[in-house]
């Protein structure tokens, strides 16, 4: 399903070439449930965002579902983003402006999407315990809350493969489960691929298969 | 309930209330000032040419001494009276290039009993040759003014059909001319001189004061020209012709005044066209900022799905709404300014003055939002093409 391969990306910091990405390969099958480990600083990001559709790799390729993200135009990569790819980001990722309600449902703002996005929005909040936020604006809720509504909105689109990077940093030990169990969910019910990236051995441990970062360079566990 | 980019648009402006209203007001000043000198130059242009087309003579030949007065009382309706002799009239009709010469005679109203209103401009005109106030009584009257009737200018404030007297007779209100912003006609009464004639020759025993005019005194004489001569040619020949007489071409005391005018409106709009482009610059900093400070918001929308042109979209409805918002509240501003103190600019231009017309209103208004609405997109071209072109994790990471 997910095909990358021999993906190199490179930046420039303080004038040196910093490698983020060294020539990555990785097969990853639809519904798997993959975990990426490293310390901070070892690319998992980059790689996040590489395979995402984020950022032009200087070599190499990726390939979802057969299609060559870097082949298509970015009118056709930014669609495909919007009906099959979504991410939950290391940060409060919501949109200030916006109540929880319209932040989940944002993503339909930019395609054409059938059916009730908003009853599938006030679904998702009751899944991750928001049902009485609604209408609460990001300034309202607390880190963890905001991080509820980022994962409710990671779904909405029923993506074919959802892309995480620390997805639970903000959560207590409980409500981290939780969402754990729900990212289970989601990957056994639906047949969702789901790439986490984390620090954390246990969480990543509770995941089918760990890959792992180091400077760059991407290895099996 | 769905969710669109004109929404999420308005959502971002309603969230930065404060910014939003700074923005606005910004355009706000710079729309009402642009829309107010415009109104203003429209206002006179338009009353100097009607004022111009119902005065419908190419020159006015005036006494040599009084040929300011006649400038005056013409541009800004100073009432004023002078006499010349009757037998100019014949003189005037014998020059090349004079198709029709009709007198007119200037009298004011006295300040006693025997006049309602002191200090009036009674114009007393021929009806047989007149073709500036005659050609007017004949459309609408449709038959000759009575011998104790009389027409009136729109701004004296007396009803048709009413009374007025002046040295002690009393005339009835056959009529008024249509408003043509030139105090001269509006602030006028006008009779047939031998109405003007007989009242003069009866003011001994039935006013106060003797109303001092002979049967052989004109004030001027109104000129219209063959047109195969320009005004200038033939008022050069009336001046060559007849000694004592200076003919006054309409359109040059229009022109003249329209010059002077126009050079102070024209630095008020320059200077308004400045206070546009020190608003654009502003704007676009402004927006340059806002844009800046949510890169990081339009990398999570790239992500989400948002196309290039979604995201620059975004950022031009927000500039445009607050833009034309701006445009609104200054062209209301202004007008309420401008219908406010529409007697003291007509006071202080001293100039005829009038309200430009419903269509031309429209278009100035037109033109003023279009102007607004272009500040913002103008402003805001710049930020919203270079966000939209940014690449969604260097967006995302540069928020960081």
């Amino acid at each position: 399903m997910i095909e990358v391969r021999n993906i190199s990306k490179t930046y420039q910091a303080g004038g040196q070439s910093v490698h983020a990405v060294n020539s990555a390969n990785l097969h990853i099958e639809k519904g798997e449930f993959l975990s990426i480990v490293g310390h901070s600083g070892s690319g998992k990001t980059t790689l996040l965002s590489l395979m995402g559709g984020l950022t032009r790799p200087d070599s190499g390729t990726v390939v979802i579902d057969g299609v060559d993200l870097w082949r298509i135009d970015d009118n056709e990569l930014s669609g495909f983003r919007n009906r099959k790819i979504n991410f939950i980001y290391q940060f409060a990722s919501l949109i200030p402006t916006l109540t929880s309600l319209e932040n989940v449902m944002l993503p339909s703002a930019f395609g054409n999407w059938s059916g009730n996005t908003e009853e599938r929005a006030r679904e998702l909040l009751g899944l991750v315990g928001l049902s009485d936020k609604l209408n609460s604006y990001p300034s309202e809720l607390s880190g963890g809350q905001q991080r509820r509504v980022a994962i409710a909105r990671a779904f909405i689109n029923e993506p074919e493969v959802l892309l995480a990077d620390e997805p639970t940093g903000d959560l207590d030990e409980d409500t981290e489960g939780e969402i754990f169990d729900l990212f289970k969910r989601f990957n056994e019910e639906k047949g969702l691929t789901f790439v986490l990236v984390t620090h954390s051995r246990e969480l990543a441990g509770r995941t089918k298969r760990q890959v792992r970062m180091t400077n760059g360079i991407l290895s099996e566990n | 309930m769905s969710i669109s980019l004109f929404g999420i648009a308005e959502k971002n402006l309603r969230r930065k209330y404060f910014r939003s209203i700074a923005i606005a007001l910004s355009v706000a000043v710079v729309a009402g000032t642009l829309f107010s000198v415009t109104t203003v130059m429209e206002s006179v242009e338009l009353s100097l040419k009607r004022g111009t087309a119902r005065l419908g003579a190419d020159l006015m030949v005036v006494p040599t001494e009084y040929e300011q007065k006649a400038r005056a009382a013409l541009l800004a309706g100073e009432p004023t009276t002078f006499f010349m002799d009757r037998d100019f009239l014949r003189r005037v009709r014998n020059v090349k290039g004079v198709k029709v010469a009709a007198p007119q005679l200037f009298l004011e109203s006295a300040n006693y009993a025997c006049c309602d209103v002191a200090e009036a401009r009674l114009i007393g005109f021929d009806p047989d040759v007149d073709f500036t106030i005659a050609p007017w009584v004949k459309q609408k009257l449709d038959r000759p003014l009575g011998p104790t009737e009389i027409l009136i200018g729109r701004e004296v404030s007396y009803d048709v059909g009413g009374a007025m007297t002046f040295y002690g007779q009393e005339f009835t209100i056959a009529g008024y001319l249509e408003m043509t912003g030139m105090k001269f006609l509006d602030n006028s009464v006008f009779l047939p001189l031998d109405t003007a004639m007989r009242m003069a020759r009866e003011s001994s025993s039935k006013a106060q004061t003797t109303l001092a005019v002979t049967e052989e005194q004109i004030s001027t004489i109104l000129v219209q020209i063959d047109p195969k001569f320009s005004p200038e040619q033939v008022a050069i020949y009336i001046e060559h012709d007849i000694d004592g007489v200076k003919a006054v071409v309409s359109e040059q005391v229009i022109s003249s005044v329209r010059k002077q005018l126009f050079v102070l409106l024209r630095s008020i709009l320059v200077v308004s066209v400045i206070l546009w482009v020190m608003a654009l610059l502003m704007i676009g900093v402004i927006f340059s900022m806002i844009v800046n400070e949510r890169q990081r918001e339009v990398g999570l929308l790239r992500a989400m799905g948002a196309r290039r042109g979604a995201v620059f979209r975004l950022i031009m409805y927000e500039a445009s709404t607050l833009s034309i918002l701006g445009g609104m509240i200054g062209i209301a501003a202004g007008g309420g300014s401008l219908y406010a103190l529409r007697n003291v600019i007509r006071t202080s231009l001293n100039v005829p003055y009038l309200w430009p017309e419903a269509g031309q209103f429209a278009g100035i208004i037109l033109l003023c939002l279009f102007l607004a609405f272009l500040t913002g997109i103008v402003a805001a071209l710049y930020p919203a093409f270079r966000s939209s072109r940014m690449e969604p994790y260097a967006a995302i990471r540069k928020g960081e």
